[in-house]
């Protein structure tokens, strides 16, 4: 039982870092993004590519894998999602980031085969234990990463000039830009600096588990499914949403079988839907409608 | 009935008989393109008749086509009748209510969620769907279901399900545009305009939602039905495919959202050119496919009738009107 709890825990900070930026989009944008995703299972890819090139460790990989996912990130908003919302609505960015991720996906496939594929450094069969827990040593280091890199969002949002610009947009565009926020520029960063958390939490996944090109509606939905049980838009509520979804998969898991975890994670999802769809720490921002 | 309905209902009923002849003449390999453009434009239509009328974007529709080839396959292996009518029949009614009774079980809480929320938990449905299926080993589907071949031996089986789908999409579009005809119709429209409004001037907006969304559910699991008994085997992944959800939605951007003809267009261009054109490119048809959306979005917002509609009007002159939001 400890033993679960302790594997749902660690599961779970990843999946918080999974979400973490699909929030931040969210929250701040408005839009949903389904190519999400595709950052999460395109980071897993990059880390392969890195180890088996270059013997880069994934930990060290992270560094230029989420400054590219941030360039992607910042680019695609600037040229892709930022035009289809001019244009059209948010239902328009909503198909455009659909479209653009089977178009990534395919790609993928073509290059790398779906066949499953999965990062194993060194230090992967390491494990240790206290008392009568079991702890992998890249499960823990990669539980660890994820609190940094969700703290780190978490103070730049609240300490620096940009993150305030950040809460200041998503809590209204139009007084934000009164008072001087450059709000396409806001948006570029947040889709950057959300996509940047993406790439680095499909390195993460990629050291802890195998992946295939497919996953990435997977990880979309998981997403979605901790941002609407945390609320949207915080770290905090990422952080709690994705540790609860840890659990609850683990759980699943171990005493109802394996074959039930997705149909009890999008149950907890319809279910969120339906009784509080703000979420647990529920700040809405607008996009509670 | 005014002299403008009786009029459409003679071209269309003309159009359907026209089809219906093609069957009797075109070369088994014609009579598969024109099978699969009729599913698709079914599929298609249900889809439209939330999506298109009321703005409900579903992106997790496939759950009716799963659901009603798993009903439609299950009732076929428990109870074998003989002759085609009967087989049909069932199948093919056990499809359409299993449909239904999925459909109203989740259309009121679902229905209360709107935009995004409303689109994702579709996709959630689907998910939860397509892993019961795989899950509980009553419906068999990580192995497979085998259906009974119902074509009766005297007709060439693609020649049957030729007609079969026509058929269905003749259903499909004649309820759809009966609705769109109907209060029910423009309690949608109103709803698609702005839900807070109409509600506030009195359109019963729950009661439109949940019927729309009950009409779309059969008229997709109907043609789930069909598909599950031209295929003659499915799985899980074969019928719960978030492609086929994806399709839906495409053929009626594609041909534009602004009548019923958008998605019957969007489904004949867009399975003329992924499925015959490029038939040969099978390893990149998502990608394929995900451009075209791209391109929909950017270069043509009201699909290819859309377009049509203003080039008609820059020729006949006069101001082409529309155009992008000036935002």
């Amino acid at each position: 039982m400890l033993q679960t709890i302790v594997n749902g825990l660690l599961y779970g900070g990843t999946l918080s870092v999974a979400a973490v930026g699909f929030s931040l989009i969210f929250g701040v944008m408005n839009v949903i993004n389904l190519a999400h995703g595709v950052f999460v299972v395109g980071g897993a890819y990059a880390a392969l590519a890195l180890w088996t090139g270059l013997r880069l460790d994934p930990i060290l990989a992270l560094v230029p894998i989420m400054a590219g996912g941030f360039v992607v990130g910042a680019a695609y908003q600037r040229f892709v999602i930022g035009p289809a919302v001019r244009r059209g609505s948010p239902v328009a960015a909503l198909l455009v980031t659909f479209g653009l991720s089977l178009v990534v996906v395919n790609g993928l496939t073509i290059v790398y085969s779906s066949a499953v594929r999965n990062v194993s450094p060194a230090y992967a069969f390491f494990s240790v234990r206290i008392g009568d827990v079991t702890i992998d040593a890249v499960r823990a280091i990669a539980f660890v990463t994820a609190l940094v890199l969700i703290a780190a969002l978490a103070l730049f949002l609240r300490t620096t000039v940009w993150g305030r610009m950040i809460r200041a947009t998503a809590q209204s565009e139009l007084a934000a830009r009164l008072c001087g926020v450059d709000a396409r520029r806001v948006y570029a960063l947040t889709f950057g600096v959300g996509s940047a958390f993406a790439a680095g939490s499909g390195v993460l996944i990629g050291m802890i588990m195998p992946f295939t090109p497919a996953e990435e509606v997977q990880w979309t939905v998981y997403a979605f499914v901790v941002v609407v049980l945390g609320g949207v838009g915080s770290p905090a509520g990422a952080m709690l949403g994705g540790l609860l979804l840890g659990l609850a998969a683990t759980l699943t898991q171990t005493y109802v079988g394996p074959v039930y975890t997705n149909v009890v994670m999008f149950m907890i999802l319809l279910a969120m839907l339906l009784v509080r769809p703000n979420g647990i720490l529920g700040s809405a921002f607008r996009a509670s409608r | 009935m005014s002299a403008r309905a009786l009029m459409s209902v003679a071209l269309g009923a003309a159009a359907v008989g026209g089809l219906a002849w093609l069957g009797t003449v075109l070369s088994p390999f014609h009579l598969r393109v024109g099978l699969s453009i009729f599913l698709s434009a079914g599929m298609a239509i249900g889809w439209y008749i939330l999506g298109g009328f009321a703005r409900y974007y579903s992106f997790g529709h496939t759950v009716f086509v799963g659901v009603g080839a798993f009903a439609a396959a299950l009732t076929l292996q428990t109870w074998r009748f003989d002759g085609w009518v009967l087989q049909v029949a069932t199948g093919v009614g056990a499809a359409m209510a299993a449909s239904a009774v999925l459909a109203a079980v989740i259309a009121l809480p679902i229905l209360r969620l709107r935009g995004h929320y409303f689109t994702i938990a579709m996709l959630a449905v689907a998910l939860v769907c397509a892993e019961a299926a795989s899950a509980f080993p009553v419906f068999r589907g990580s192995i497979g279901l085998t259906l009974p071949d119902v074509a009766p031996p005297s007709v060439r089986p693609e020649r049957f399900f030729y007609w079969m789908s026509l058929g269905a999409v003749t259903l499909a579009v004649a309820v759809a545009a009966l609705i769109a005809r109907a209060r029910l119709g423009y309690g949608l429209f109103a709803i698609r305009e702005d839900e807070d409004a109409a509600q506030m001037l009195g359109v019963p907006t729950t009661r439109c939602k949940v019927l729309a969304f009950l009409a779309s559910g059969t008229i997709t699991g109907l043609m789930g039905a069909l598909y599950a008994l031209n295929l003659g085997y499915i799985t899980t992944d074969s019928v719960f495919r978030g492609a086929l959800s994806l399709d839906m939605i495409v053929n009626s951007l594609v041909g534009g959202m602004g009548s019923l003809f958008g998605p019957l267009v969007g489904a004949v261009v867009m399975t003329l050119l992924t499925k015959v054109m490029l038939g040969d490119f099978l390893e990149y048809h998502l990608a394929i496919t995900g451009l075209i959306v791209v391109a929909i979005v950017f270069l043509a917002p009201d699909g290819l009738l859309g377009l049509a509609e203003k080039a008609w009007r820059r020729v006949r002159g006069g101001n082409a009107g529309g155009g992008a939001d000036p935002r």
